[in-house]
């Protein structure tokens, strides 16, 4: 079969192991704590690579990191500044098991940062990266990607993807750089036969029906597009947020940000980039003290909106890719499935 | 925790926060949850999802109280009345739990005596609830299997703060909630490790593992471990110590990452005490309004440059780790100490933090079987852990209580110390608020939550605001008997009429100025939550 | 990049969090998913615990006070200082006259050291933290 091959699992580790030479290793990892983690690899024989839980962290935190420096500002004289920006050497870096929810969230992160104006610091990154994803046979409990169209399988924007089979991973290419590693190493690939191509749809079509949640993400979206969600959603949502961030966070696709000037000494400072989330406040009060948003009543809207209205409109998808971090962690139990349940529940 | 070490022999939480979740009715009283403990507020949140009912006992009217089913409005200072009228119903109502009663307390008549002589009329002139809510409050929390109480700083910073507890523990007692898994009676500790540095001793009174002092077979125990003869006279409390004035018992201190000037009442003789010491020694992370006032100030290092434990509000002693080493040039505190220690003739020789916990557990019985190992590869254990072979107590009291039975103790009202006047007209009320922490040595060094709450606001009632010609963000003067300060007002129905309310948060402000030194016979916890102000616009 | 798992030094929930380790740097907090209390999500201060941190007021050298101002010195200076004194003042006083605050914020074996140092060094008891504030 053209384009499609073989790896076997017990030659997985080898692979690895001569692809970590060459870059930064980046893959979930069960720490001694039981959470899993993407984590950058140090000793592949020391940790536990893990691709039976979701990472708790999505690659949002590597591409656009929680907090970092963009640029150092002096005046030594007093009369006038320097700027020197900063922009990290990122190592090339391979991101290893990265499920088709992440990725959808990668993609559409690229949009936001380097569609029009490009970000020097997220560029350099992303330039320095490959993915390999790994298709979802099991979505997990809090899933819901199959009605955001961003799994439980992907065919594109990857540069290698995996497909469990069993004792062997069916690869596939996106980019030229993933084709690039499988000519590298091409002891490690056989081509796929008809079968395993048949093989992989079997568990595309047992995978879409292993969901446990039932989310109408539709028929919400419909209604954000003609107005018809009521006050009283918002309103008890609002009510109900604890106003941790936590949802912002955590999410693959929140991509506000926040920046503050850090004085380092007398006559020089840094200015840093820190993640931020509409539902706080201050995200939205004005210089004055007035705030727009009225926080007891529509605190949580933007968020939905955004991910459910604005962007559909934009892109015709929304953002939220399904891949269900946010459910069961919010303080009020506001995530965007109980949005989406209310909203196609309460009539106008 | 006075409270509940006179009624149940320990005074701490008896549940761990997930239990929380599973109760039917939780009574939530003197604690603002969702902004002083997220975490338990979203255990409660989870409950009421799965049905449970919510109780809120609180002046004013919080998140929690505006999603509880019942809110019982009280008028500060009145919760002992208020939780004897709701024992007075069980009573009349048949709700006590008998057999729990019979097999597991003592002193029941002595409190059944008081109840019954007690007037209902009076608690709601008083306490300023309606009889109707009491009884409505009281039926629920009576009639539940599993009810759980959860109190704060609301509840024991008042001078009859022993008593509210004591009342708590006897409403909890008369119908049993106590010995199960997913009922008891939780006090919110408010300090990420303030359980710990009670549990470690850093206490007037006792050794480690509460180890009285004045005891002769305690005293000799730690005589021989450290190899030291020891003072066997309780020592000088906090207020003791921080309120001397300029004749005040000590000439020297040494504070470890504490901010008295800013924590403790009555600011101004705070300050005075420690300007007239001979010597202050002062070890902290930042320059601090105490530290300012030190003769040696050392560089400390933050959470994130040492390894060490801290025992949160469930009793879960838990490890923190270091990340990277100390900043410049400081040090952890534990190093401060051992030099200290050394250059005093007193060898304190320790290769790491782990070698003073197998001290610890070696002196300290709850911590017995707690050695870094077993906490490093787990989520922590929950003291009691008598030895390596424990898992660790989720709840406590099961079978027996610490003190063998549980002792009612009846009390009664005792009023505040300052009410309003005629001259002081307004009931001030202080605590936290959600995006800042304490004195704000830490919070306000974070950009983004001084962008969320970045100054001190007094909430007063938009009735109060329009008799005194005031609008939010309009600059007020509050002055109380021994302080002025100036504050920013925000309307809000939060708080009602002739009641206000701020926070300690910002140095900027400093509300404890204001506040007195009153405080509680037993436990000496201020009385933060009530004083007399009087207010006008600037 | 490093994650180590630590304790939050905010309030007494007890939360389980990731503090994200950067060149020498912390510049992120996360919480832990299956940690008993944070379960994958942290209050915004939690999510903010690495803010101050680096801040640029820390203090990094011990100060003394010299002709009224808090001037920088060496740890052998301050120390010897604080020892003099310390030691003299509870000498003199049998330990009455010196008083020693804890911390809520430290560790339980700071703790367990400082009540040491005051009972078996300093002979006095007069040893307390803001358990009551």
């Amino acid at each position: 079969m053209k384009d499609k091959y073989l790896l076997k699992k017990d030659h997985l580790l080898p692979l690895l192991r001569k692809l970590k030479k060459t870059y930064r290793l980046i893959a979930p990892v069960r720490n001694t704590h039981g959470d899993t983690l993407f984590t950058a690899i140090d000793r592949l024989d020391e940790v536990r690579i893990d691709l039976d839980k979701q990472p708790q962290n999505s690659l949002k935190q590597f591409f656009f990191p929680q907090q970092e420096v963009l640029f150092t500002y002096d005046n030594p004289a007093g009369d006038s500044y320097h700027f020197q920006p900063v922009v990290e050497e990122s190592p090339p870096s391979l991101y290893f098991g990265v499920r088709p929810c992440d990725l959808s969230a990668v993609l559409y992160m690229d949009v936001v940062f380097l569609k029009d104006a490009k970000d020097p610091s997220y560029l350099q990154k992303r330039q320095n990266s490959i993915l390999v994803g790994l298709n979802c046979n099991d979505p997990f409990a809090s899933c819901f990607c199959n009605v955001t169209r961003s799994g439980p399988f992907i065919d594109f924007g990857f540069d290698l993807q995996l497909t469990d089979l069993g004792d062997r991973f069916l690869v596939e290419f996106d980019r030229s750089r993933g084709q690039e590693i499988i000519t590298s190493w091409q002891q490690f690939f056989a081509p796929a036969g008809e079968a395993d191509v048949k093989a992989q749809y079997q568990s595309f079509l047992e995978a879409r029906g292993k969901f446990s949640l039932q989310v109408h993400l539709d028929q919400a979206v419909r209604k954000l597009a003609l107005g018809e969600v009521p006050e009283s959603v918002w309103e008890e949502l609002s009510m109900r947020c604890q106003d941790c961030g936590g949802c912002a966070y955590i999410c693959p696709t929140c991509t506000c940000f926040t920046i503050h000037d850090l004085q380092t000494s007398d006559h020089a400072g840094e200015r840093l980039r820190s993640w931020d989330a509409c539902t706080f406040s201050g995200f939205t009060r004005m210089a004055g003290g007035h705030n727009p948003v009225d926080r007891q009543m529509r605190g949580i809207e933007k968020r939905f909106r955004h991910k459910l209205q604005f962007d559909v409109k934009k892109d015709n998808r929304p953002s939220c890719v399904g891949c269900g971090r946010c459910v069961n962690i919010c303080f009020g139990g506001t995530d965007i499935v109980r949005f989406i349940n209310m909203t196609c529940c309460e009539n106008s | 925790m006075a409270g509940l070490a006179t009624t149940f022999g320990s005074g701490a939480m008896t549940n761990s926060i997930n239990e929380i979740e599973n109760a039917q009715v939780i009574l939530l009283i003197g604690s603002n949850t969702s902004e002083a403990h997220p975490q338990v507020a979203r255990r409660i949140f989870t409950a009421m999802d799965r049905g449970a009912r919510l109780i809120v006992i609180d002046p004013r009217r919080t998140l929690m109280a505006k999603r509880a089913d019942i809110h019982l409005p009280i008028r500060p200072g009145t919760d002992i009345p208020l939780l004897n009228a709701m024992m007075r119903v069980i009573l009349d109502e048949n709700l006590a739990d008998d057999l729990f009663i019979e097999m597991r307390t003592e002193n029941f008549y002595g409190l059944r005596d008081m109840l019954f002589r007690f007037d209902l009329e009076e608690t709601v002139r008083l306490t300023g609830v309606d009889l109707a809510r009491i009884r409505a409050a009281a039926q629920l929390y009576g009639r539940a299997q599993k009810a759980v109480i959860c109190y704060c700083l609301g509840i024991t910073q008042h001078v009859c703060g022993t008593g509210n507890v004591q009342a708590i523990a006897n409403l909890a007692m008369l119908t049993g909630h106590v010995e199960k898994e997913d009922t008891g009676v939780d006090p919110l500790r408010g300090q990420n490790n303030v359980q710990g540095a009670c549990d470690m001793g850093a206490l007037p009174n006792v050794f480690p593992s509460y180890q009285q002092v004045d005891i002769d077979d305690y005293r000799e125990k730690f005589e021989r471990a450290w190899h030291a003869s020891l003072p066997g006279q309780p020592g000088l409390t906090l207020m003791q110590m921080t309120h001397g004035g300029k004749n005040g018992p000590l000439k020297a201190m040494f504070i470890m990452g504490e901010n008295p000037v800013l924590s403790d009442p009555v600011s101004d003789r705070v300050e005075e005490t420690l300007d007239n010491l001979e010597f202050l020694l002062v070890a902290d992370i930042f320059l601090t309004e105490t530290a300012r006032r030190a003769h040696v100030v050392l560089p400390a290092a933050s959470f994130a440059e040492k390894t060490g434990t801290f025992t949160n509000s469930e009793r879960r002693v838990q490890m923190v780790r270091r990340v990277i080493p100390p900043l410049g040039q400081s040090r952890t505190d534990s190093d401060i100490i051992m030099d200290l220690a050394g250059r005093l003739g007193y060898a304190m020789d320790y290769e790491s933090p782990a070698e003073i916990m197998e001290e610890i557990s070696m002196l300290a019985p709850i911590y017995g079987g707690m050695q870094h190992d077993r906490l490093e590869n787990s989520w922590g254990l929950q003291w009691p852990c008598w030895d390596r072979s424990h898992p660790g107590t989720p709840f406590l009291h099961k079978y027996y209580f610490t003190r063998g039975r549980g002792r009612f103790t009846p009390v009664v009202h005792e009023p505040p110390a300052e009410l309003p006047d005629d001259d002081y007209p307004f009931l001030l009320n202080t605590g936290r608020i959600y995006h800042q922490y304490h004195t704000g040595t830490m919070s306000r060094h974070s950009a983004l939550l001084s962008r969320e709450a970045g100054e001190a606001l007094l909430q007063l009632h938009p009735e109060d605001g329009r008799r005194l010609g005031v609008r939010s963000g309009d600059l007020l003067r509050m002055r109380s008997r021994r302080g002025e300060v100036q504050v920013k007002a925000e309307l809000t129905e939060t708080v009602r009429p002739g009641e206000v309310y701020t926070t300690f948060h910002f140095s900027e402000m400093p509300v404890n100025r204001l506040t007195i030194s009153a405080q509680d016979h037993f436990s000496q916890c201020p009385e933060y939550k009530i004083c007399a102000v009087h207010l006008e616009k600037v | 990049m490093h994650d180590v798992l630590t304790t939050c030094v905010y309030c007494g929930c007890g939360c389980g969090l990731y503090l994200h380790e950067h060149r020498g740097r912390v510049t992120g907090s996360s919480p832990s998913r299956n940690h008993p209390v944070s379960r994958n999500n942290l209050c915004v201060k939690g999510w903010h615990l690495h803010e101050f941190i680096h801040h640029p007021s820390r203090l990094t050298e011990p100060l003394m006070r010299k002709n009224g101002r808090l001037t920088p010195v060496s740890w052998d200076e301050a120390m010897n200082c604080a020892a003099r004194e310390l030691g003299r003042i509870a000498a003199a006083s049998d330990g009455k006259a010196v008083g020693l605050l804890s911390s809520a914020k430290c560790t339980n074996e700071e703790n367990y050291l400082l009540q040491k140092l005051a009972r078996a060094v300093l002979h006095t008891n007069n040893i307390d933290h803001c358990a009551r504030l």
